[in-house]
């Protein structure tokens, strides 16, 4: 494991550029157990200063420093991205290897739901739930909104690897040696599907930071929990960019640009890290 | 030779057909209609038969392994484990998972696939077989490089993909995988097939040893009639879904009674001949659609009248010698 890690900073560009930017991405969130101001305080600082030290990202029209208030920002949106896509990634995972698998009438129910989900129109849902439930919408129940919309396009991708699975002599051999469904689906099938589900996290990842910062940036989200979108809904609000406090909204959106690149490099790197048959092939040449 | 007066597993009448349903049209493929047989213990019984015959099927149904559109229309399958027995269609489905692996196990048509690419071949040996030998883990393990080492086979392999594996190697564990229970029935399906020669003489041989190791019995299926002559003990000769002779394999050798048999071993190329090998004319029938009678009487050199309207029954010409031909018994001697 560790072996192959090193090797793939070694020879593998991609994975090596995608993990230093998560690297300064996963550093700066981390950074924020440190902070010496609360991220719901204002004017705890001089406000519009630009950057300079000792508030070395400058500092806001509310008063707040802009790099400790990032440091909140960026957890809140990475640890956001992350539930939407663990709780996804099981939806996903569950229907798309059961309904592979199990075929017949089974298959047919779980894919009308699931074509059900494909065809809901994203956005407008998520700005009606958020007028239907206003005050109580917080950053968990997004989360799980968003979770429950985000599963079903993978869902089919998996089925289709499944289906295939279920054809193969390994599938047939556990079955006749007596395998339940169960340990069908976990031991031989889910090895076969986590690369995919691997690189489908990463984009699932990005396509939800990407959600919930435009949600934010337009407010139709909780906008006091610090995340990269509230920070720019202030900064908007502030009028930021016409007053030329230009680094409220720079180093937000530069910081969220290195994580979906951070990811996309990471997603088309990892399939290596996971295909034995692609890692042993480089390892050749 | 034999232990047990019973046979290992004994066929009675078995017919097993795919049927269809599509769009309104009712469709019935009888790829085995009618076969009867038994496999002794300790003895490699061998299947042989023209592509599409009914061979795999027929051992598919005698496995258990049937999945629709193939369904058991008659006959029994009764197993007979060294006392245990078994009626295999009448038995509960929890005593069918009991008896596999430990008893009966199956090695694949493209067997090479029997291994996971994306797990570890250790991984395959414990998802497979451990639940059949309730012992613990490294307990296990060690059984399961005993078993490799007495097939020859490095423990390397275990810790290896697939993939790293050549195909003769990865058909060497897909048979150690078979038979680390100790089964005392193999059924094996063109497990050599894709392998070349070389290869193939190699896993052949493994097989052999193996079967003499544990005292198996082991049911043998592949159209290449050389790998019969070199493995098995008895043969039976499948044709459109019958069983149409059966014999020990020195004797369907040095004398075929069936002329479709004949024609089979006519056609394998001898050292020294010059002369060109004569191909049966026509092609083997539709199983959807068999003709009447001897399913062979349109091909046949030797067919009579009689042939096209009945069906000739499988009758013992010779000491374990069974022929199913209107020209080796009369209709009227039938």
């Amino acid at each position: 494991m560790w072996t192959v890690l090193r090797d793939l900073l070694r020879h593998n560009r991609e994975f090596a550029a995608g993990v230093c930017l998560l690297g300064i991405v996963g550093l700066v969130a981390a950074l924020s157990a440190l902070s010496p101001y609360s991220p719901l305080d204002s004017f705890v600082v001089p406000p519009d200063m630009p950057p300079a030290w000792p508030h070395v990202l400058g500092t806001t029209s509310r008063g707040q420093d802009v790099f400790w208030l990032l440091t909140y920002a960026i957890r809140n949106t990475l640890l956001f991205g992350f539930v939407v896509a663990l709780i996804s990634r099981l939806l996903s995972l569950l229907i798309g290897l059961v309904s592979g698998y199990a075929g017949g009438l089974v298959d047919r129910a779980l894919m009308s739901l699931n074509d059900t989900f494909i065809v809901i129109p994203l956005f407008p849902i998520l700005v009606l739930f958020y007028f239907v439930m206003r005050d109580r919408m917080s950053w968990a129940s997004l989360a799980l909104v968003m979770a429950c919309l985000g599963w079903a396009y993978d869902a089919r991708l998996i089925r289709s690897v499944a289906m295939s699975l279920r054809t193969r002599e390994f599938t047939e051999t556990g079955i006749f040696s007596g395998m339940s469904m169960r340990q069908i689906l976990t031991q031989e099938h889910l090895p076969f599907v986590l690369p995919i589900v691997f690189s489908t996290t990463m984009n699932n990842i990005n396509w939800s930071i990407g959600l919930e910062v435009t949600l934010s940036v337009l407010g139709f989200t909780d906008i006091n929990t610090p995340t990269i979108g509230s920070m720019i809904y202030w900064a908007n609000q502030h009028t930021a960019m016409v007053a030329g406090i230009w680094w409220w909204v720079a180093f937000p959106v530069a910081l969220v640009v290195m994580t979906f690149v951070g990811l996309f490099l990471l997603a088309i790197s990892m399939n290596e890290f996971i295909d034995p048959r692609s890692r042993l092939g480089r390892g050749m040449q | 030779m034999t232990a047990h007066a019973l046979p290992v597993v004994q066929v009675t009448n078995l017919r097993a057909y795919y049927s269809t349903h599509q769009f309104g049209v009712q469709r019935e493929v009888r790829a085995v209609d009618d076969v009867s047989l038994q496999v002794m213990h300790d003895e490699i019984y061998g299947l042989a038969g023209e592509s599409s015959c009914g061979k795999s099927t027929l051992i598919k149904t005698i496995a258990g392994a049937i999945r629709p559109p193939l369904t058991v229309q008659g006959g029994s399958v009764e197993f007979d484990f060294g006392g245990r027995r078994l009626d295999l269609y009448k038995a509960s489905p929890d005593d069918i998972a009991a008896i596999r692996w430990r008893h009966l196990s199956y090695v694949m048509q493209g067997s090479m696939g029997v291994l996971n690419p994306v797990r570890r071949v250790h991984q395959s040996f414990v998802d497979f077989a451990s639940r059949h030998i309730a012992k613990p883990k490294a307990q296990f393990l060690d059984i399961v490089h005993t078993h490799l080492e007495r097939l020859h086979l490095k423990p390397d392999v275990l810790r290896a993909y697939p993939h790293e594996l050549s195909g003769g190697m990865r058909q060497r564990v897909a048979i150690a995988l078979a038979t680390v229970c100790r089964p005392e029935l193999i059924i094996a399906d063109e497990p050599t097939t894709a392998l070349d020669v070389i290869v193939q003489r190699g896993v052949l041989d493994m097989i052999r040893d193996v079967q003499r190791e544990l005292k198996t019995s082991l049911i043998f299926v592949t159209h290449d009639m050389a790998v019969h002559a070199h493995l098995c003990h008895r043969l039976g000769v499948m044709y459109a879904g019958r069983l149409i002779e059966e014999a020990r394999t020195v004797d369907i050798f040095r004398e075929p009674h069936h002329p479709y048999t004949s024609h089979l071993i006519a056609s394998l190329p001898r050292i020294g001949q010059t002369a060109a090998l004569q191909a049966l004319a026509g092609a083997p029938p539709s199983l959807a659609d068999p003709p009447s009678g001897c399913r062979f009487h349109p091909r046949c050199p030797q067919a009579m009248a009689v042939c096209s309207q009945r069906v000739p029954p499988l009758l013992t010409v010779a000491a374990g010698h069974r022929v199913a031909c209107f020209a080796v018994t009369p209709p009227d001697a039938a």
